[in-house]
């Protein structure tokens, strides 16, 4: 195809704003799939489909002919809305020249909406806005349109107006596609160099590195080089995504598509790095990706103890494709080996253990989530410290500083204060307001990340009747009063249920905790002690009292099946438990402090 | 060949109890002689035709439902296909409000020569909150009419843990049962099961259900007492007088094989359990029709059947045979005050009578 008719652009919008129907109606458009379509085309995991979610950016290559009678190649990169896959939406938009910002006709701008435009703006994409939903009936596409020219700084008279649901104005975006957005500009006669913007570990093939080609092109038989480590490999298969993976003969400049080259370790397709010929190869690199900070941290740990290399590979090979992922080895003396696990936000916590746990069938215990805390010892040395139990005795600390965010959050007018409200609460401190048309509210806040990881979007949900959105990015590090809170099971400290609280809380936390666990430890033949605990001051306690009796009454022919799958289902159950000194948990007593902030 | 039990489940009832998940059906009218019709056919064309019958076993539902000539025609098949071995027990369940001596006397002399009374209590309340049909006084009536017929083996049935069960009435109801001098007596804890109306209720808080310590406690109650009594407790939830234990039920406790006959029977033989079809509908249609008869079959694993043995032999006061099983769990049970080591065989202390599960699952 000649580079001119390429169109490499993604979709970008705040959450719920329509991205994944607007694909597949594109898709359907261009008859990439014929017969039987399905909904959320893109969406190939089962958990982006059982949530109705976006996980994954996804690609798919498309061929359109426009109305000037000429034919394009489109690849469509669909990406995530959640603030937590972010990352993922800053390397897709580095494969790409254009891109279509959907805002929702009955919302208008929202606080992702935002943030993606300014990620594409920042990686000088043309930007094209879609007012989507226009057949809904409290649209309102003139508010929409002056959304996006005071929030976003962008024209929006030539705005698309569009409702992929009924499909209406599909057309027009893809004749915007063509028309309005550029081509791809890299060099064919220059060496190769492609921009790794993903991968993902077949255990037939080895890493399936998915790549921009910028410069030159690359096909079956190349010998290549990855720029960072200088490893070379032969190039078995290249293609393309329609969305599923095709091969092909080649992949040229400006194309996206896949290739495969015997990559059997797992660090050989890094994302971020530049693939070039081993001979001719190219001088310098493309720009690879920022590495990503984590948010949350949280240990994670098999299970069966024996499962820790297990753990180890589903890890690694899950690291390959979601790139914002860290982790290092740690121990925890009532978990035994695991890992300290960095990730996004929650809602990436949870998708990732989920995936670890379905994907490579691992059974999983999380520890309580933390932020990363900067520790300064009274000897002066300071230390960065995302486990709880790893803090030092409080006279040794001199002073503890807690990540903070820049939060924005929009609102309509009538909600104002009920989010001021709820930001004091969270010990948020006000910047100032901005207001991008009459009746909306963007509201700039500092505010501690460890007071907005939890239910801090959910609340502001609640007071808000759904109406508010927010957006955040990591902000500096400040002093705080923080105060560790142990959990103590007959007397002994659970260290994977430590967590760092803000002294203010600890005694309502403490509480909830001790209650939260009284509710999910099952009866023991044991009386077990629950106690919270800052230093050697008990500030909760509860009991559970032993259970008396397990025993069926009656057991005779008909019934011995059913009462042996009871006792097999009871044993299945122990299994899962995880033995603390004489006390059995079962894996959500570690998320107590979770739920007891939900 | 071997002697086997066999097991008849006649499936009809006056009306559903509350607590009941058995396969019972308050139906009347032409299917109660058509599955008596299909029984009888089913038990004439039995694969296992010609093995002598160790024990027999009414069970329901209600058997005493049907007439002692719908009941006799179905024994009559039985030892047919089943020739009794000499000194077979012969038990129908009976439910006090569904018999009289006329019946009973027909049943002696057909060939039953054990009965089973579903009692459940002695307190009009409690019988009417259970969904009984009978008051107490016939279950004493029930008693007399059947020694009066010539059984000379009797049991009661009893529950306890009734919701809002005090200890004082419980101990009314066991003084009652004891009273009677039955030969054997059955003493079950209420068990709350799935599909049942008690399990709505119970979901929704409006069952007031003695909670561990008092079933505990209710449980040791009926321990003494039936010592006192001189009775035998020679199961979990069983009590009987010297020799009079059910040897039917003793087949299943031990892990021998059974054979089950009507609607919803389970019998296991081999390393095979099956369950007929349950409704009495689809059993008739496909005995008619000649189809195959089980809705459900299991085949056993080593470990299933390991499982099974030790979690019903365990229950035994005979105790459990250790062989192949894992020491250091015999000696943690035992430490823990739940096990009792006789040479060659494992006992549930008192104590351990209340952690029966715990006990089998650490044993299996």
């Amino acid at each position: 195809m000649d580079q001119s008719h390429i169109r490499n652009f993604c979709i970008i919008a705040h959450i719920d704003h329509g991205k994944s129907t607007l694909a597949d109606r594109i898709i359907e458009k261009c008859g990439a799939i014929r017969g039987t379509a399905q909904e959320q085309m893109l969406d190939s995991m089962d958990i982006e489909r059982e949530r109705g979610i976006t996980i994954k950016m996804a690609a798919v290559r498309l061929d359109y002919r426009a109305k000037n009678g000429q034919e394009y190649q489109l690849n469509l990169i669909d990406t995530p809305g959640h603030v937590d896959f972010t990352y993922e939406v800053s390397r897709a938009l580095a494969a790409c020249e254009g891109a279509l910002l959907i805002v929702d006709a009955s919302q208008g701008v929202e606080a992702q909406t935002i943030a993606n435009a300014g990620m594409a703006m920042n990686q000088n994409l043309e930007i094209v806005p879609v007012i989507n939903k226009i057949d809904l009936p409290h649209a309102d596409v003139e508010r929409a349109k002056e959304e996006i020219e005071h929030a976003i700084v962008i024209p929006a008279h030539d705005a698309v107006l569009a409702s992929a649901k009924a499909g209406i104005g599909i057309e027009d975006i893809l004749e915007a596609v063509c028309m309005r957005m550029p081509s791809p500009t890299g060099n064919h006669a220059a060496p190769l160099r492609a921009l790794i913007y993903d991968s993902h570990f077949d255990s037939y093939q080895g890493a399936v590195a998915y790549i921009r080609v910028v410069d030159g092109s690359v096909r079956p038989g190349d010998k290549i080089k990855m720029m960072s480590s200088g490893a070379t490999f032969v190039v078995d298969e290249v293609g393309v995504f329609k969305p599923q993976l095709v091969r092909t003969e080649e992949l040229q400049t400006g194309e996206v598509g896949f290739i495969t080259a015997a990559m059997k370790a797992i660090g050989d397709a890094k994302v971020g790095d530049t693939v070039t010929l081993a001979e001719n190869a190219a001088k310098e690199p493309l720009p690879g990706y920022r590495d990503v900070k984590p948010m949350v941290y949280c240990g994670l740990y098999p299970t069966d103890g024996d499962a820790y290399e297990d753990l180890r590979d589903a890890i690694e090979k899950l690291k390959l494709n979601d790139a914002s992922l860290t982790f290092t080895p740690e121990t925890s003396a009532a978990l035994g080996f695991g890992f300290r696990c960095g990730f996004l936000g929650l809602l990436h916590m949870e998708i990732a253990r989920e995936r670890l746990e379905r994907e490579f069938g691992l059974d999983l215990i999380l520890t309580a989530p933390s932020v990363d805390f900067l520790v300064h010892a009274t000897n002066g040395s300071i230390e960065h410290i995302s486990n709880p139990s790893e803090f030092p005795s409080p006279n040794e600390i001199s002073m503890i500083e807690e990540p903070t965010v820049s939060a924005t959050i929009m609102t309509p007018q009538e909600y104002v204060g009920a989010v001021m409200t709820l930001c004091q609460e969270r010990r948020g401190v006000y910047l100032r307001s901005e207001y991008p048309s009459p009746n909306r509210v963007m509201l700039y806040y500092t505010l501690p990340l460890a007071e907005i990881l939890l239910d801090f979007f959910d609340k502001l949900k609640s007071s808000t009747r759904g109406y508010a959105s927010f957006d955040y990015e990591l902000g500096d590090y400040q002093g705080s009063d923080l105060v560790k809170l142990d959990i103590l099971l007959n007397g002994d400290i659970v260290d994977a249920l430590s967590f760092i609280v803000h002294r203010s809380f600890a005694y309502q936390r403490g509480k909830g905790v001790v209650e939260q666990l009284r509710k999910v430890v099952p009866r023991q033949q044991y009386e077990v002690r629950i106690q919270a605990a800052i230093g050697s001051k008990i500030i909760s306690a509860d009991s559970i009292k032993p259970f008396r009796k397990n025993v069926i009454a009656k057991c005779y022919g008909g019934d011995v099946t059913r009462k042996r799958k009871l006792l097999e289902k009871q044993k299945a159950g122990k299994k899962r438990m995880k033995q603390i000194g004489s006390v059995e948990l079962p894996q959500e007593a570690f998320l107590s402090v979770l739920k007891v902030m939900e | 060949m071997t002697p086997i039990a066999v097991y008849v489940h006649t499936p009809f009832c006056p009306s559903k109890c509350g607590y009941c998940d058995f396969n019972s059906y308050a139906m009347t009218g032409s299917i109660v002689d058509e599955t008596v019709a299909a029984m009888i056919k089913e038990i004439q064309n039995s694969p296992w035709r010609g093995r002598p019958a160790k024990t027999i076993f009414f069970g329901g539902g209600t058997p005493t439902f049907l007439t002692s000539d719908q009941l006799l025609s179905i024994l009559d098949a039985v030892v047919e296909a089943h020739p009794p071995i000499e000194d077979c027990e012969i038990t129908s369940e009976a439910n006090p409000g569904t018999v009289d001596a006329t019946k009973f006397g027909a049943m002696r002399a057909g060939g039953f020569n054990r009965i089973s009374l579903g009692a459940q209590s002695f307190v009009p309340e409690e019988l009417t909150r259970l969904g009984r049909i009978h008051g107490p006084s016939e279950i004493g009536r029930a008693v007399h009419a059947a020694r009066d017929a010539g059984f000379d083996n009797v049991n009661i049935d009893l529950m306890f843990a009734l919701p809002g069960q005090s200890m004082r009435v419980w101990e009314q109801n066991l003084d009652a049962a004891l009273a009677l001098k039955t030969d054997h007596l059955s003493l079950y804890c209420l068990t709350i099961e799935p599909n049942t109306r008690y399990y709505k209720l119970h979901l929704k808080g409006m069952l007031d259900l003695p909670d561990d310590d008092q079933q505990v406690e209710m449980y040791e109650m009926a321990c003494s007492k039936t010592a006192e009594a001189g009775l035998d407790h020679y199961e979990i939830s069983n009590f009987s007088k010297p020799n009079m234990q059910s040897r039917h039920n003793l087949c299943y406790w031990r892990c021998e094989e059974y054979i089950g006959y009507g609607p919803g029977a389970v019998g296991r033989v081999g390393a095979t359990r099956t369950t007929n079809l349950k409704h009495p509908n689809l059993y008739v249609s496909a005995v008619n029709a000649g189809e195959k008869l089980w809705c459900e079959r299991e085949a056993l694993d080593d470990e299933a059947l390991r499982l099974e043995r030790v979690m019903l032999g365990i229950r035994l006061s005979e105790g459990l045979d250790r062989t192949g099983l894992d020491a250091q769990a015999i000696s943690a049970l035992t430490k823990r005050g739940w096990l009792n080591v006789s040479s060659d065989r494992l006992h549930l202390t008192p104590e351990g009578k209340h952690f029966c599960s715990e006990v089998a699952l650490a044993l299996a």
